[in-house]
């Protein structure tokens, strides 16, 4: 039985861990998700159509993919903005490797996330040796993968789908939900899972919020940031793929400004720079939200501009929302960027 | 909501108000067309050095015109050889780009523009300095910057399509446009040629004009918004073929392609796969060969002799039948249909 | 000092050493290009400067130059009696943009790159709202800045120096540029020692807005146009020379002369490239590995920069 001297303590712990277990910030999107789509359908019933919902599903699961990689990175405390120009060069090694014929598809495809792993291995190796931001070193990766892309298409976007591939993805089961929707969530949930139970996905929480703790405790930061890299890659190249099936072959920018939009779903999601905490399923709702936010511009018949003002308004409003939500366990010099305190560089 | 209504007031207004205007406009570049230039000092002996500015090289339709340019230049000796520049879309580096092909002392510049307005200080310099400038494929433009005009008239391929459009949709119906980059000489050309052909056509109604910016995926995405707000949409006015495959697979996974007639394309072979498969749609052609006619420009005026400010490549329409002689299924869509010989075209 | 705050000037002189090669680039009209056509950056660039040295970061400063170089050109027409009010338009503008995200940044205590993430997504919006096409023209005067020559030699540059030498002086012989990189050493020492931290980081903000106006003003000048696109990736472009110029990321150290020294690498880098005919698909590429080789020299010794 506690008296009352004892009670204002318990409480105020009792709250903070509950705000520590991340619920309210990890609900907190999904919650902004149903409200935005409800505000929506006032304005539109197309957002009360499945067949609609899923089509939006499947227009962001290529993005959504690629986003999963970058919320793995974030966690650890990188980032990938390379996603981007992964994905584009992805649509188009694919699309020529596959030259038509269906026999090809399964070496393309393979080909293809073995080039996306390759790069993303590339940026881990240049982020773990390296003590510079990994925002502007994968900015220049991403650069520097254009201009491959470039230099392999000559400029055009040479390749042609093989009969069936797109079909494939783009059928609906039950005439209703694509498989590319389908896969996408599939590949969320796998992710969810891994980060939740697997060694290697409490490792990168470790290593992200408290990276001096995780060195002690015998985990190699280089060796992991290496191959959270790498599985971002992997999955941009996914994402180029799933790009292609979804919309064939276009150009040799297909996936320009994929990684900002990423980068939204991520950060919308509950995921921050800071790392250590978040995690993919925040950023499938921050997707989501993103998209019926996009939607909903389109459908008003706005200016299609209007969906980067949109976009940015999201984002600030909800770091900072998210920010608020947990200053209440975060001590002042926590919350700036530049780790100057003991807790410094691993 | 009242904004958008002031808006769609004020452009009634506009449109209203420009249309006898439009027509007193096209008279007046007609004539400028036609204007002819004096190239005597721009007279010099071979060899030539020829400049390509290109406001961009990432977009299949430009690299086939580089390659007739290419295809025409190793065709005349007196050519020794083409400096090719790329801006990649940055206009402030076309001018960088031009004022470097000055440096190097080329003879003559051919060139594409990322934007027309920006560019003219700096081609003007050119001029001035005895450098002919040649506009090829982009939109006519009457400017001391710009000597003369190797272009396809959008206005002309614009009606070409309309008119097939009408005649395909039996002369009435609701359709939308599918236009690209907003400002630039295509889109305005082409929906101003729309609507002066819809003025024969009383029961045609336009319902939207959206800006796909010639991006296939962009095009799907809108037209799959344009069929949630628009529950019936009978025609298609897309002149780009490139776009006209997203909005035909927008239409086509949401069950509504049997109720569209769609509009001819261009030549991209992307879109002629469709055509020969659908067996609709056809094409206006949008030659890449005006490569081949700008260098050819560019000679003669090098040679002294008189040429029209704007020389025309036609457009040509070919009918859903005789679409298999231009498709090539073997190549990737992102590639046209062109007279190059099999060794000129991109690799 | 390190020789990697040195070594963007054995870079420079090798590549001037090398560039000097080439004959075309040898002409004084050419120098003079190269150097005019590096001026907005440049500006840029001493801008960003600031706001790396206190340990933040402005992504928005590409999309505000978009936004100046289209107000601009739409509210002069062309005229010269509106160059004035033209120049006080970007100026207040650009100084309110820095303000704003100054004041952003310190109420809402988001990461400086998330918030100037989502100001550089409204100023785009914002841009392209208000056109998507080009609209207007600039003024003479300004095209004459951008553009024209003062005793024969070219203005921009000119400017470029005079507005470098001012920002040179403010961070080393000020008081406020002791502050800035106080801040930038580390902001809880730098508020215990009584420096208020806030005012500070408003401050830099502020410049670099300010920095994007005149910017905008150049870009505006040489383009003529408000063409709403001006300012796409000028932000990176700024970011990554502050970086090559031995600015460390993590802010506290670095200095305006490495900026400008990576500033006109970066020009000569690509008059070279284009006077050698070297295909843009290799350029692109070779910008890229620019990129990530500024980080990899950019070592800030014992301290990670922010994500």
């Amino acid at each position: 039985m506690s008296t009352e001297a004892e009670r204002p303590r318990v409480r105020p712990a009792a709250i903070a861990s509950w705000l520590n277990a991340g619920w309210v910030e990890r609900s907190a999107i999904w919650v902004v998700l149903v409200a935005l789509l409800g505000v929506a359908a006032l304005f539109s019933d197309a957002f009360l159509q499945p067949s609609y919902l899923f089509n939006m599903v499947r227009q962001a699961a290529p993005v959504g993919v690629a986003a999963i990689g970058v919320t793995l990175v974030m966690v650890m405390g990188g980032v990938d903005l390379s996603v981007g120009a992964v994905i584009s060069l992805a649509a188009v090694v694919a699309a020529v490797l596959m030259d038509g014929q269906a026999g090809n598809i399964g070496y393309a495809l393979a080909a293809t996330l073995t080039i996306g792993a390759a790069i993303g291995f590339a940026n881990g190796v240049l982020v773990a040796w390296n003590r510079g931001s990994p925002f502007i070193l994968t900015l220049g990766t991403a650069v520097a993968v254009y201009g491959l892309t470039q230099i392999y298409s000559g400029g055009t976007a040479r390749g042609i789908v093989a009969p069936g591939f797109r079909e494939f993805f783009n059928e609906r089961i039950g005439g209703l939900v694509p498989v590319l929707a389908l896969l996408f969530l599939a590949a969320a949930t796998i992710a969810v899972l891994v980060q939740r139970t697997t060694r290697f996905g409490r490792s990168l929480y470790l290593v992200g919020s408290n990276p001096r703790a995780a060195r002690l405790a015998g985990l190699r930061a280089a060796r992991l940031t290496v191959t959270t890299y790498t599985l971002s890659g992997l999955l941009a190249a996914l994402g180029g793929i799933a790009l292609l099936a979804r919309s064939g072959v276009s150009s040799t920018f297909a996936g320009r400004g994929f990684e900002f939009d990423a980068l939204a779903a991520v950060v919308l999601g509950g995921t921050t720079f800071e790392g250590g905490r978040g995690g993919v399923g925040g950023t499938v709702a921050g997707l989501l939200v993103l998209f019926v936010a996009f939607n909903l511009v389109n459908i008003l018949g706005l200016n299609y501009n209007v969906q980067r003002l949109v976009a940015g308004v999201i984002i600030i409003v909800a770091s900072a929302a998210y920010t608020y939500l947990t200053s209440r366990r975060l001590t002042e010099s926590r919350l700036w960027p530049s780790h100057h305190t003991s807790e410094g560089a691993p | 909501m009242k904004t958008r209504l002031t808006a769609i007031c004020a452009a009634l207004v506009l449109i209203v108000a420009a249309l006898p205007l439009t027509s007193l406009a096209q008279g007046v570049e007609a004539a400028r067309v036609q204007e002819t230039v004096a190239t005597a000092r721009f007279k010099r002996a071979a060899p030539y050095r020829v400049g390509v500015a290109a406001g961009y090289l990432s977009n299949s339709w430009v690299v086939f015109c580089l390659q007739h340019i290419r295809y025409e230049a190793a065709r005349h000796k007196e050519i020794s050889e083409v400096l090719v520049t790329d801006a990649g879309f940055n206009p402030g580096k076309q001018v960088a780009d031009i004022e470097d092909l000055i440096s190097k002392n080329v003879n003559l510049i051919l060139y594409w523009p990322v934007d027309e307005k920006a560019i003219q200080p700096a081609l003007e310099k050119a001029v001035v300095k005895g450098i002919p400038t040649v506009n090829t494929g982009g939109g006519f433009t009457y400017s001391p910057g710009t000597v003369a005009n190797a272009f396809i008239d959008q206005v002309v391929l614009g009606d070409m399509v309309a008119r097939q459009l009408f005649k395909d949709m039996r002369g009435k119906g609701k359709i939308v446009a599918m236009l690209p980059i907003a400002g630039t000489t295509a889109a305005v050309d082409q929906l101003a040629a729309l609507r002066t052909a819809m003025k024969e056509f009383s029961q045609i109604e336009l319902l939207s004009a959206e800006y796909g910016d010639w991006n296939r995926a962009k095009a799907k995405q809108i037209t799959e918004n344009l069929l949630q707000r628009h529950p019936r949409i009978d025609g298609v006015f897309s002149p780009a073929g490139q776009m006209s495959i997203g909005v035909a697979e927008a239409f086509e996974e949401a069950g509504r392609l049997k109720e569209v007639v769609m509009s001819p394309g261009d030549e991209y072979n992307g879109w002629l796969k469709w055509v020969a498969k659908h067996k609709r749609g056809g094409a206006v052609t949008f030659p890449t060969r005006v490569g081949q006619e700008a260098v050819r420009l560019g000679l003669r005026i090098l040679n002294g002799e008189p040429v029209k400010r704007g020389l025309t490549v036609p457009s040509e329409y070919i009918s859903p039948a005789s679409i298999s002689r231009y498709v090539e299924p073997t190549r990737p869509d992102d590639w046209w249909a062109s007279t190059l010989p099999e060794e000129w075209k991109p690799k | 000092m390190r020789l990697t705050d040195r070594g963007i000037y054995w870079v420079l002189a090798t590549v001037l050493a090398a560039a000097g090669l080439i004959p075309e680039f040898r002409s004084l009209g050419n120098l003079a290009n190269v150097a005019t056509q590096s001026a907005a950056l440049a500006v840029l660039a001493l801008g960003q400067t600031f706001v790396i040295l206190c340990g933040l970061i402005d992504l928005s400063v590409g999309q505000l130059t978009g936004l100046i170089v289209v107000l601009v050109c739409d509210v002069a027409a062309g005229r010269d009696a509106m160059t004035a009010p033209a120049l006080l338009l970007a100026l207040g503008l650009g100084a309110a943009s820095g303000a704003i995200t100054g004041l952003l940044n310190n109420r809402l205590r988001i990461h400086p790159l998330i918030l100037t993430f989502g100001t550089m997504s409204v100023l785009q919006g914002i841009v392209f709202t208000y056109t998507d096409r080009s609209v207007g023209r600039a003024p003479a005067a300004i095209a004459w800045l951008a553009d024209g020559r003062l005793l024969g030699l070219p203005v921009a540059p000119l400017l470029v120096l005079l507005l470098a030498a001012g920002a040179h002086v403010t961070l080393t012989r000020t008081r406020f540029g002791m502050h800035v990189h106080a801040v930038g050493g580390g902001r809880d020492n730098a508020r215990r020692a009584g420096i208020d931290t806030d005012r500070v980081a408003a401050t830099v903000f502020v410049i670099s807005g300010v920095s994007g106006s005149i910017g905008g003003l150049l870009v505006a000048g040489r383009l003529g146009v408000g063409y709403p696109h001006a300012g796409a990736g000028f932000e990176l472009d700024a970011i990554v020379a502050v970086v090559l110029g031995g600015t460390s990321l993590a802010g506290g150290r670095g200095s305006v002369a490495g900026t400008v020294a990576a500033v006109l690498l970066l020009g000569l880098t690509n008059n070279v490239l284009n006077l050698l005919q070297i295909s843009s698909f290799i350029q692109m590429l070779v910008k890229g590995l620019i990129v990530i080789g500024a980080i990899l020299v950019n070592q800030p010794g014992g301290r990670r920069a922010f994500a």
